[in-house]
């Protein structure tokens, strides 16, 4: 059970890959709560791509693919975009925020904070030719 | 996604966001909030009722417009938000620098209350 899908990195075509994964999710059985889990890790992930492995729309693709293995249900999201350490992005902390002390939102940091929070696995590869991101939700 | 706007009584003002605050739509919400911001409308409600789905731009949106209103003594409360909403505010602890009401006439009391 698996499927592919290559979309072109722009912001208005990551409510289709979210779509992609989410129908893969609820077919693996995964429960609703857990498929908008997917969904919104899928979406923080495509987001990343596009604002920091390319910098900018309209600069190189996306391609995802989900299978399920051994009860588990892995989302693997592959760019040709620099590498970047998504651990280097500051996660914005409430009260710093709230008291005007954290730079966020200028610096961002919530999307890599979600995908953790969100998955029960998150693994990056930097290789030669380009950006590996594997997200894995265990069906229950 | 439709963003609606109306005054309210004593210059507090409502914005309506429906459908998705995603990072193709956030743009249209976050224009509406710096307008308001720029005319001097600083105590702002955002009805979230509508909307089915945010992810870190949406929240990134709201947290700037809610930091521009405090520079100017005001607030940007929030309400309506769904169980969903509410989980993605609380993972990142944002439920505890939003004023979040369960609905839009909680959130006008609160603005009464506070001034």
């Amino acid at each position: 059970m698996g499927d592919t899908l290559i979309i072109p990195g722009r912001y208005d075509r990551i409510q289709q890959a979210c779509q992609f994964v989410a129908a893969g999710a609820a077919q693996a059985g995964l429960d609703d709560t857990a498929v908008f889990h997917v969904e919104l890790a899928c979406d923080e992930a495509c987001t990343n791509v596009i604002e920091h492995a390319y910098g900018a729309e309209d600069v190189g693709q996306i391609r995802l693919s989900w299978e399920v293995q051994a009860g588990r249900f892995v989302i693997t999201i592959h760019d040709n975009g620099r590498s970047f350490d998504p651990d280097e992005v500051p996660v914005p902390i409430p009260e710093d925020v709230a008291n005007g002390t954290s730079d966020f939102p200028r610096v961002g940091g919530l999307g890599v904070h979600f995908m953790r929070k969100l998955m029960d696995e998150v693994r990056y590869q930097f290789e030669d030719d380009g950006n590996t991101l594997v997200l894995v939700k265990v069906i229950e | 996604m439709a963003i609606q706007q109306e005054s309210l009584h004593g210059d507090v003002w409502l914005v309506r966001a429906d459908g998705r605050l995603d990072q193709s739509q956030t743009p249209l919400l976050e224009t509406a909030l710096n307008q308001l911001l720029d005319d001097g409308r600083t105590v702002l409600i955002v009805d979230l009722s509508q909307a089915s789905y945010i992810n870190s731009g949406g929240l990134r949106c709201l947290v700037s417009a809610w930091r521009r209103a405090k520079q100017q003594d005001g607030d940007v409360l929030l309400c309506g938000l769904n169980d969903r909403l509410q989980e993605v505010f609380t993972m990142v602890g944002f439920d505890k620098v939003f004023q979040i009401h369960p609905t839009l006439i909680a959130a006008q009391r609160a603005v009464k209350k506070g001034k």
